[in-house]
């Protein structure tokens, strides 16, 4: 019923934009990488609505919160701050061979040891066994983001990028039910997301960065 | 247990919710509206709270919108303190809201008009933060559990940081950033949980796959592999919320550094709305022998938990971060009775357990909301000082503060003859029960330390007159509209103390359904 080959391509390019958002030094083009990712996921939903049209409300309400409320504000913040990011617990390239890491160990393990994961049986074929190993790595690659960067606005990026790899798992494990829609778009984190940048903004003002490592006020 | 259709739980979460919308535009027209309205909301949830606990203690199961929301015995216990607590705050709001050293640490951040707005919002927000407690205790379906108590972080996270300067947005970093990341394992947990479920929901009137009730019917057909993995998910999300240790080090700061009557809230009541969610997740899974190991991994989490947050609380200088950690150390009590309620499944000794934890769950909101008011009274009583060995000699100056103080402490540490030595000794005769020895020495061990720490404080803080700045500066007890809230509560931790029974009717039917012995 599905296109398997689309939802498989539009789900590994999902990893290719994790990637680029956390290892891109430059907030703006992180941003983008996160958009194009949100982008990616209403279209893995819209595949999904094929067999339950209830899910076009939830792509509707995804392309309007992620790709577009989420980015217009990561971007305005980002404006106020300059687009440079604090420079990282890691270096680049270090970073980059870790994030490989971190990829392929996530993606090999869920992908082969699927059963230990997967609550149906359905979910442990095809298409929908990538989408599982692609929503582990992308959940593993948010993480990372959090717990490596310095700057507060990236690990906001982290926490969008786990918000998405729940997403997709959400949408591939129970795609024909009615209430995954309803479940879909009452999880959205945007609010949060718009109040941690406010938060994030009003820092800034304070101490005149955005380096998480500059919070040194409160200890233990 | 009969499910009797009622709007009452409706109720409950839909006149906070409404008087939260009009507070910000009521209070910006006029600026007394604002504690009037928190007063009104908290107290009106209160009443309708206690009604639901006469139904809950005459067996009934009161269950709106089509059991989308579900009250029983478990849950009336919990609205209960959390509408009691938010009563008792929203009473010494009008005194502390207007106390100058905190308009002027607020303007001083930001301006005349910028104060009006944010006291504006607190009350607001204040309102939200109750509403998001009450929705997440009455709520009967796991994805709107996740929402509300991510909206309970909402809500609260710019209550946190309601000076804003350094401290406080520091503080509010780390608590809407750690909760969300530490929520969202939760809701990978809901969601696997809801795709467990999904082959065997059936559409018209069959298994729903988002009812908490309905999930508990099918939950034996989840492969245990599965479930233990969503039941791990489960313990970080809403363990993180709860300030279990290792998921703990938002707590001390964002408890420290909000308004005393947040801090109260949020100690007295917040983290116990998600130990609620924790155990309401759990109980999907209870009956099902095999997950008795994951009683015992809580337990061994609430007795880490218990030993950090003593150990951390006697290193504080800061007061409200004293509290603070002692919350994580009282957390882990609650915990240790979730845990050995879960080992003892089905049995008395399960029974004891989730008695011992549901009562010292009640007891720590009692006397921590206490503590945080007695706390708050002094810091502004002492210009913001809040350093132990910067205060001094205040017992003879804030005597009623004082007294109340030392009644809390004692509670607290399981001292007799006060409400928190008996939900100690019921967590310990449980734990002896269940014969996990070295858990009732790490547990008496705590309160060994927390009464050490609650007496240095106590020393410090009001006899020590050495060191202390109150020699120098004019100090007067907490005026009443403080006092009375802190009496109530202080006085309830001393009534329980000496007439445990007369909480029995609420404790039992709440063990009931904790530990499912019927």
């Amino acid at each position: 019923m599905y296109n398997v080959r689309l939802i498989e391509t539009l789900s590994l390019i999902m990893i290719v934009t994790s990637m680029a958002a956390v290892e891109s030094q430059n907030l703006k083009r992180a941003t983008t990488a996160y958009c194009i990712q949100a982008l990616l996921i209403c279209g893995l939903i819209l595949t999904f609505a094929v067999g339950n049209p209830a899910l076009y409300a939830w792509a509707a309400v995804a392309l309007v919160t992620k790709a577009v409320i989420t980015p217009w504000l990561l971007l305005h913040y980002i404006g106020k701050t300059g687009e440079k990011e604090v420079r990282a617990i890691i270096g680049f390239g270090p970073s980059v061979l870790l994030v490989s890491a971190v990829l392929i160990a996530s993606y090999g393990l869920t992908h082969r040891y699927v059963h230990f994961l997967a609550p149906t049986v359905q979910a442990t074929e095809g298409a929908f066994r990538t989408n599982l190993a692609v929503s582990m790595t992308v959940f593993a690659l948010g993480l990372y983001a959090i717990l490596s960067r310095r700057d507060a606005i990236k690990t906001v990026i982290g926490l969008c990028l786990l918000e998405n790899a729940i997403h997709l798992s959400l949408v591939s494990l129970a795609p024909e039910l009615r209430e995954t829609a309803l479940v879909g778009i009452a999880t959205e984190v945007v609010i949060t997301v718009a109040m941690l940048l406010y938060v994030i903004a009003g820092i800034r003002e304070q101490i005149g960065t955005t380096d998480t490592f500059e919070m040194s006020e409160l200890h233990w | 247990m009969p499910e009797v259709p009622s709007l009452l739980p409706l109720a409950i979460c839909v006149v906070p919710a409404v008087l939260a919308i009009l507070a910000y535009p009521l209070a910006r027209l006029s600026r007394p509206l604002g504690p009037v309205l928190n007063l009104l909301g908290a107290g009106a949830a209160l009443v309708l709270s206690v009604l639901l606990m006469v139904h809950a203690v005459q067996g009934r199961v009161l269950v709106s919108l089509s059991r989308e929301l579900r009250a029983d015995a478990l849950s009336a216990l919990l609205v209960l303190a959390i509408s009691g607590v938010a009563l008792a705050t929203a009473i010494y709001a009008f005194p502390y809201m207007r106390l100058q050293p905190l308009l002027d640490r607020v303007s001083h951040a930001a301006g005349e008009d910028v104060t009006r707005r944010r006291l504006a919002g607190f009350y607001a927000l204040s309102l939200a933060f109750l509403t998001t407690m009450l929705w997440a205790c009455l709520t009967n379906n796991i994805i709107m559990l996740y929402v509300a108590v991510e909206a309970s972080t909402i809500a609260s996270g710019l209550l946190v940081a309601f000076y804003w300067d350094r401290r406080s947005l520091e503080a509010a970093y780390k608590y809407l950033l750690l909760l969300t990341v530490g929520i969202a394992f939760a809701l990978f947990g809901c969601v696997l949980l809801y795709a467990s479920a999904a082959p065997y929901i059936s559409g018209e009137g069959g298994v729903r796959g988002m009812l908490i009730t309905d999930l508990a019917q099918v939950a034996v057909h989840i492969r245990p592999g599965i479930a233990l993995l969503i039941i791990s998910f489960f313990i970080v999300g809403f363990g993180t919320k709860a300030g279990i240790a290792p998921f703990h080090p938002w707590l001390p700061d964002a408890h420290a550094e909000a308004p005393s009557t947040i801090s109260a809230l949020l100690s007295g009541v917040m983290i116990k709305m998600a130990i609620y969610a924790l155990a309401r997740t759990l109980l999907i899974f209870f009956p099902v022998a095999a997950y008795s190991p994951v009683s015992l991994f809580l337990i061994v989490l609430a007795a880490f938990t218990m030993l950090l947050g003593g150990v951390m609380c006697l290193a504080q200088d800061d007061l409200k971060r004293m509290l603070a950690y002692s919350s994580v150390s009282q957390i882990g009590y609650i915990v240790l009775g979730i845990g050995l309620a879960g080992v003892g499944f089905g049995h008395s000794a399960g029974y004891l357990g989730g008695y011992g934890g549901l009562f010292h769950l009640l007891n720590h909101a009692l006397c921590k909301a206490t503590l945080f008011l007695a706390v708050g009274a002094i810091i502004y009583c002492m210009a913001g000082t809040r350093r132990m060995s910067e205060l001094g000699g205040l017992a003879r100056r804030m005597p009623v503060t004082a007294v109340m103080f030392f009644i809390a402490a004692f509670a607290i540490s399981g001292m007799p003859p006060f409400n928190g030595f008996w939900s100690k000794l019921t967590l310990y005769l449980a734990a002896a029960k269940a014969e996990l020895w070295w858990a009732l020495a790490i547990a008496v061990l705590t309160s060994v330390l927390t009464l050490i720490a609650f007496i240095r404080a106590g020393y410090l803080v009001f006899w020590n007159d050495g060191n202390g700045q109150a020699n120098e500066i004019e100090v007067r007890d907490a005026p009443l509209a403080m006092a009375i809230p802190m009496g109530i509560l202080a006085a309830l931790c001393v009534v329980i103390g000496l007439y445990p029974q007369l909480v029995h009717p609420l404790l039992d039917p709440a063990a009931r359904v904790l530990a499912s012995v019927f």
